[in-house]
């Protein structure tokens, strides 16, 4: 026990004071801030003044509804498109999604009217087409006189290969025309807003007195558990990798087998970088509450009312519980890996097609949301490359009995150190025969040998 | 030197006794194989307490192999190992100090943090450990280099911290595998020292190598290894007695022709300055040196030459090649 603890108490204090550990701690928010803010930073940056586009309305009713509709949008806009919107997703195509993209972008435009004043179409198009070349227009719309009745628009530009314009100036385009044609036929836009607004529904889970309304938020958070784990085991899966072979690479490894056996040995590695991590995490955590703390008493300051979501402590209890499961049993095997290789990138390229199990316990949530107390749910449950997604999904929707969480835990945990002791065994073998990977007979000779 | 008191029931391994019955270590017809390959063959072997042993062989004869069972790392296909007369445990382990001759250090921990925790690994903690690293860092003149990290060390300053982290628990039996490659004159002096040192403290030391040079000058008693078998073993005077070889070193002037003559001479070694003749069976140092100085040769040197360790290896082991 005392060289176990020795063991951990050098993985520990090495890492968590080497210059790494202290630069990713204070970067780590920092880039992620960088990587979520920084895009939508880019993507808004506007070159260039106002587009310039020219209309010719032949049909002489649209004009002022589409420079309306370009310049400042419809007010309604943002309510009743999301409804239809919604519905064409599943079946819109590449090229749509980007228009529809475009229009979300805020972008300045210049419209003029230009009238036919008789002439020939052909001469007007050559004349703007001039005014185009002499960089005095970006662009021209053409609006034939059967728009309403679904007569072809046309647009000319410059640059065609502006999506974004071109799907902007496409979808304003229409919703003037559609409230044109609501118009003629005299039904208010407020009588449409009405029609398309979406049906509201309020989802309680069932048994729960008190009505309690639950929009989804523990299924939200099982997620986010999955994702923190799918994270930290990026993050740490090759340290404990690196920490395993590190005796073999500084060929330290006889010098240690002469004091202490290899399942303390490696257990001591995987709980030292373990706590390397939760220490991480703890940092981040602090600082993220700090900051949210003085964000919401802001918010309050100003009157505006915060609700912090809800969340039981048993549940947190278990969110905490799978978490460390599901983290342990992933970097055991990038111990197991770390046991049979001698180098870490080689390790790094094995070890990733296991944590492709991770994915497959995302994917599982899903039939087990639907009937969490079928026995696919239970087996899937008690499965440790799954159980820390699927039991807690199980958990928030229909809480099974608790022998069964405990099973779980127990389950987990039980494989974990079961994994260890088998890399320990490899490891030990391993080393005795030097500077050879292992093929997996090999290894299963080994183990049985040890 | 930090002394620990010692248990009164612990035979063996502390005073330095030369009773042939006392033994630290028995190794009794010790077998182990790697898959088809046997590496260590029905080895038997007996380490005398407060002497130094060395165990000897050409690369790959299983001497390392050997040691690794001596030391718990792996564990014999059959026969018994005994330390300080019972059998081998993990409590055990801690009164060895075990130097492999595979060996690194943690590259990026200072000196002092890296023996604490080797130091740990043995069960020598606190105040014990702190003592202990000192005097060992001031005896390998290393005190300034406590607190740097060990990358920054030269290969032989590493090496020195190697020795330390295998003596700085006071062990009983001290096992050295090729201790001394890699280090400077001065420095494998110093560590040659210390090991006598270690002796005349009454420790039990198992010395492997296949530099014979240096096993006969430090080494109380030897097992030859070769081919996964032992080749003889005994003290280096009883080795030595027993292999004796009629062989003379001679720095002479003339009288070359002599030493061409098979009846007289059977095999002539030319070194820098003196030539080693080895004997032809029949023929004697004494009618050697009669014929050398009736021929005239001027003899500045005639000395008979007891088998060296080497030429013992190389016989023995050459033999079986």
């Amino acid at each position: 026990m005392n060289k176990f603890l020795a063991v951990v108490k050098r993985e520990y204090v090495q890492r968590v004071r080497s210059r790494m550990f202290v630069v990713a701690t204070v970067l780590g928010p920092v880039m992620l801030l960088l990587f979520t803010v920084v895009p939508a930073l880019i993507a808004s940056i506007k070159t260039g003044g106002p587009t310039r586009i020219a209309v010719v309305d032949e049909s002489g009713k649209l004009y002022e509804r589409v420079r309306q509709s370009i310049l400042h949008g419809r007010e309604e806009e943002g309510e009743a498109e999301p409804a239809t919107v919604a519905a064409n997703t599943a079946n819109e195509s590449q090229q749509q999604r980007i228009e529809r993209a475009g229009s979300a972008i805020q972008q300045s435009f210049d419209v003029q009217q230009v009238k036919t004043d008789g002439g020939s179409l052909e001469d007007l198009r050559r004349q703007l087409d001039e005014r185009v070349r002499r960089d005095e227009l970006d662009g021209y719309l053409i609006l034939p006189r059967n728009i309403l009745e679904g007569g072809e628009a046309e647009y000319h530009a410059r640059n065609t290969g502006d999506v974004f314009t071109r799907g902007h100036v496409k979808q304003r385009l229409t919703y003037a025309v559609r409230d044109q044609r609501m118009a003629e036929r005299n039904i208010q836009p407020s009588i449409m807003r009405d029609i398309n607004s979406p049906v509201r529904m309020k989802t309680t889970k069932a048994g729960e007195g008190g009505g309690r309304e639950d929009s989804g938020q523990g299924f939200y958070l099982v997620f986010a558990v999955g994702f923190i784990i799918y994270l930290t085991i990026l993050m740490y899966g090759q340290v404990i990798l690196a920490a395993v072979i590190e005796e073999k690479e500084t060929r330290i490894a006889e010098i240690l087998f002469s004091s202490v056996r290899a399942f303390p040995l490696m257990m001591g590695k995987l709980i030292g970088v373990s706590l390397v991590a939760l220490t991480q995490f703890a940092i981040w955590g602090v600082v993220f509450a700090v900051f949210a703390l003085y964000g919401v008493g802001m918010l309050a300051a100003q009157g505006m009312s915060v609700s912090i979501p809800q969340i039981p402590l048993p549940l947190v209890v278990y969110f905490f519980l799978f978490f460390l499961l599901g983290y342990f049993i992933y970097s055991t095997v990038y111990a197991l890996v770390g046991s049979m290789v001698t180098t870490a990138q080689e390790g790094g390229q094995i070890a990733l097609p296991i944590i492709f199990l991770l994915v497959i316990a995302f994917y599982l949530a899903f039939p087990v949301i639907r009937s969490p107390n079928s026995s696919f749910a239970f087996w899937v449950s008690m499965f440790p490359f799954f159980s820390p997604i699927t039991m807690l999904v199980r958990i928030v929707t229909q809480t099974p009995p608790f022998w069964q969480i405990a099973l779980s835990l127990a389950l987990g945990f039980g494989t974990v150190v079961l994994l260890m002791w088998l890399a320990g065994r490899i490891y030990r073998t391993g080393m005795l025969m030097y500077g050879k990977r292992a093929s997996i007979p090999e290894v299963l000779r080994w183990i049985r040998q040890a | 030197m930090p002394h620990t008191t010692r248990p009164d029931n612990c035979p063996g391994g502390w005073l330095p006794t030369l009773s042939d019955q006392k033994v630290t270590l028995l190794v009794d017809r010790v077998t182990k194989s790697f898959n088809e390959f046997v590496a260590v063959d029905e080895l038997s072997l007996k380490v005398r307490p407060g002497h130094v042993f060395g165990l000897l062989g050409p690369n790959g004869a299983g001497k390392t192999t050997t040691i690794r069972m001596i030391v718990g790392i792996t564990a014999p296909d059959s026969g018994r190992i005994e330390l300080f007369g019972q059998p081998m445990s993990r409590k055990l382990q801690d009164r060895i100090g075990y130097l492999p001759e595979e060996r690194g250090l943690y590259k990026k921990m200072r000196v002092g943090e890296q023996l604490r925790f080797f130091g740990e690994l043995k069960n020598l903690k606190g105040r014990n450990a702190e003592r202990s690293i000192d005097h060992w860092l001031e005896r390998l003149k290393l005190m300034d280099w406590k607190n740097k990290k060990a990358s920054e060390l030269s290969k032989g300053m590493q090496q020195k911290i190697q020795f330390i982290a295998a003596v700085m628990h006071d062990p009983d039996l001290i096992i050295l595998d090729e201790p001394f490659s890699g280090l400077d004159p001065v420095n494998a002096e110093l560590l040659k020292e210390i090991v006598l040192e270690l002796k005349a403290a009454g420790k039990t030391i198992i010395f492997s190598t296949h530099q014979m040079q240096l096993a006969e000058r430090i080494c109380d008693d030897i097992c030859l290894i070769n081919r996964s078998r032992k080749v003889l073993d005994g003290s280096i005077r009883e080795v030595k007695r027993s292999f004796g070889r009629n062989s003379v070193a001679l720095r002479i002037e003339g009288g070359d022709g002599l030493l061409e003559d098979p009846t007289l001479v059977a095999k002539v070694e030319r070194h820098a300055d003196e030539v080693e003749a080895l004997l032809a069976g029949g023929a004697s140092a004494q009618e050697l040196l009669r014929r050398l100085l009736e021929v005239g040769a001027i003899v500045s040197k005639f000395e008979l030459v007891e088998p060296s360790l080497n030429d013992i290896f190389i016989e023995k082991v050459g033999a079986s090649e």
